[in-house]
């Protein structure tokens, strides 16, 4: 005997498990969302807080300015940011946001290295790589290229890989591109201010690098770091910074 | 952009899944006492049944099945038993005449010289005189018990016109029979679930037991693209006959033992499926039809391509991760990596919770399924082999069969394969 009250009892539980499943998603993207933004606030904050520290340290010897001038969620925050993007797709408006606020920090990230290499000289100088990619399908080798800088990054954590969306509207990335000369040739490597175009592999890039780094990553990285008492911030932190990561290109 | 096309095409056909498992589960909880209260019928009077055995090159496993037969706990003196051989070139005749000699008043050995399952089972129904007639395919066997909890269904409901039982796989060995163990337990739950809602797709070969007048209403069996135990049930349920099933009437049967066996089973299973369905296509969407016009027999014939899509689907996410592997090692060798198992990276899609929503209920299926029964399977080794392999081989014979049908080609050549053949005269 057909019953329409049972299939429409099964219907209304389907659609009811349906729209669950629909909020339930919508609620843990939305907390994924606002957890990478609460971190990129930290990591304003740490940048910040490291710039004041460096005006601060202009007439204080370079020993005691930290290694590590940025906060290591940076690294933390290129996974996350990238897992996000997957699950919401890179047209969407939060991600969007989300990178172009992560390529800010990246940029403030390298200019304050910069800064601490000119004041204390090559000691403290780190050594980065700026990598450009395009995740819009016209970039064959980028994905490749990712997973041998994440590799990289493992072998050598004092490595700083900053990543750039070359697709992405943002001033600040043009004018990173404009100064290292990227045009639309992907993927395109900044290593020691030299611009390096297409694949290149591990055992390549290693070669690219300078022989300082292989010395700094063989040796713990732990280091004591000393903070003027005037500072009161938040002081310890490995030298790690944004990298890309399991084949993202954050 | 294609992920996208093809996981959007998804969702529809997940909403049907799920509002199918759904359906079928409440509609079970809702019928639990009445399959209770059916565990505790009972038979007073003993009607007169005949058991067709159909053979053909089954010198193997014919004495075990006839063993079975005459061990059953009914009066021998209402139990006929009708062997078939069908032009076997082994000693199955043979063997039968021995059974004949041995049980003179019980079996009777004929031959039919006209090939075909559906001959072989006509000659038997023709030369039955009992109230009852049923069929047990020659390499399956039946418990003691088994005829009498299927007579008792009939003795309960004048209205009940055929009865089919509870069937699992005979001793699964191979790891194809092993997973067809776990298939056929969700058949226990389906064939239950559809029999409270007068909605049985099929009547199988092992042991579905008919009133005779049944056939005499419809009609004896046909070719039927290779698969006549599910025409027979589209014709009764066109002459709106009632089945039921007894899921204690426990039936048990020899699976395929080797992937290409299992391909060949199912390629003719689909097949014979689109090509009946079609055929009755008038049984569609019918409210005369109950349950089976309106939802099981449209859902059946949707889930074949949707089957088809959804494993391909599940195929081209499963190549696209092991790709993106490979391209990662060829990029920058092999490293092994801890899992993340920090909760942000947990998959919270609709998809993901879907899913998971959909592998918990058919788990709850599987175990409704082994419990339902008398005899519980090996769940634990069987069921991680069934997850694995069998969604491998669904966009193969159903991707096969929608060819095959769309594009009326032959496939006779199935049964040109011997071990085939067999099957097809045993399930």
């Amino acid at each position: 005997m057909f019953e329409t009250k049972k299939y429409i009892f099964a219907f209304v539980i389907t659609t009811a498990i349906f729209a669950t499943a629909f909020f339930a998603s919508t609620f843990f993207s939305d907390k994924r969302v606002e957890n990478v933004k609460s971190i990129q606030d930290n990591i304003a904050i740490d940048i910040l807080s490291s710039e004041t520290q460096f005006d601060l340290l202009k007439e204080v010897p370079c020993g005691n300015v930290s290694d590590s001038v940025l906060s290591p969620e940076l690294n933390a925050l290129g996974d996350k940011l990238s897992r996000t993007e997957n699950e919401r797709g890179a047209t969407d408006e939060d991600i969007l946001y989300l990178k172009k606020y992560y390529s800010l920090l990246e940029i403030k990230d390298y200019i304050l290295s910069k800064k601490l290499a000119e004041k204390c000289g090559p000691a403290k100088k780190p050594v980065f790589i700026i990598y450009f990619y395009s995740n819009l399908g016209d970039c064959a080798d980028c994905e490749k290229e990712g997973f041998v800088l994440t590799r990289l990054k493992e072998i050598y954590p004092d490595l700083r890989v900053y990543s750039f969306d070359y697709n992405l509207s943002l001033t600040a990335v043009d004018s990173m591109k404009t100064i290292y000369r990227v045009k639309s040739s992907l993927p395109a490597l900044v290593i020691e201010d030299k611009t390096y175009t297409g694949f290149k592999s591990v055992e390549e890039l290693e070669k690219l690098l300078p022989s300082t780094l292989k010395v700094v990553s063989s040796t713990p990285i732990i280091k004591k770091i000393l903070v003027p008492k005037i500072i009161p911030t938040k002081a310890t932190s490995t030298s790690t910074t944004a990298t890309t990561t399991g084949g993202s290109q954050y | 952009m294609l992920d996208q096309i093809l996981q959007g095409l998804m969702y529809p056909f997940m909403f049907l899944s799920l509002y199918f498992q759904v359906f079928l589960l409440t509609s079970f909880f809702e019928n639990k006492k009445k399959m209770k209260k059916e565990e505790q019928n009972t038979i007073i009077n003993y009607p007169t049944v005949t058991v067709a055995v159909p053979c053909w090159n089954e010198e193997g496993t014919l004495a075990a099945t006839l063993d079975s037969l005459l061990a059953l706990d009914y009066p021998k003196d209402k139990l006929k038993i009708i062997v078939v051989d069908n032009n076997s070139k082994d000693r199955t005749y043979s063997i039968g005449e021995i059974y004949e000699y041995n049980n003179p008043e019980i079996v009777k050995v004929y031959k039919e010289i006209k090939q075909g399952k559906h001959h072989a089972v006509n000659l038997a129904l023709e030369k039955s005189t009992s109230d009852f007639f049923g069929c047990l395919d020659a390499d399956s066997s039946v418990t003691p018990q088994t005829l009498k909890t299927i007579i008792s269904y009939f003795e309960n409901t004048s209205k009940v016109m055929a009865v089919t039982p509870c069937i699992h796989i005979r001793d699964p060995r191979t790891f194809i029979q092993r997973m067809q163990a776990i298939e056929y337990l969700m058949g226990v739950f389906l064939r239950k679930t559809y029999g409270e809602l007068d909605a049985i797709q099929v009547t199988p070969g092992p042991f579905s037991i008919f009133r005779k007048e049944v056939f005499n209403q419809i009609g004896e069996y046909r070719k039927a693209h290779n698969t006549e135990d599910f025409e027979i049930t589209l014709r009764m349920h066109k002459a709106h006959l009632k089945i039921a099933n007894s899921h204690k009437a426990l039936v048990y049967t020899v699976g395929p033992d080797t992937p290409k066996g299992f391909f060949h089973q199912r390629l003719r299973w689909a097949r014979g499926f689109l090509e009946n369905a079609i055929d009755y296509k008038e049984l569609f969407f019918k409210k005369e039809y109950g349950n089976f016009g309106m939802f099981t027999l449209p859902m059946a014939f949707l889930f074949v391509f949707y089957g088809f899509y959804a494993s391909i689907f599940s195929i081209y996410v499963m190549v696209s991760s092991i790709v993106n592997t490979i391209q990662r090692w060829l990029a920058v060798g092999v490293h092994l990596r801890m899992p993340n198992f920090d909760i942000f990276y947990f998959n919270t899609t609709v998809m993901s919770f879907i899913i998971m929503l959909m592998l918990t209920i058919f788990l709850v299926v599987l175990y409704i399924g082994n419990t339902l029964s008398d005899d519980s399977q090996e769940f634990y080794r069987n069921f991680p082999i069934f997850f694995v392999v069998y969604p491998l081989f669904i966009p193969f014979f159903f991707g096969r069969a929608i060819i095959d049908t769309f594009f009326h080609r032959k496939n006779d050549w199935i049964l040109q394969d011997t071990k085939e053949f067999k099957q097809n005269f045993e399930n």
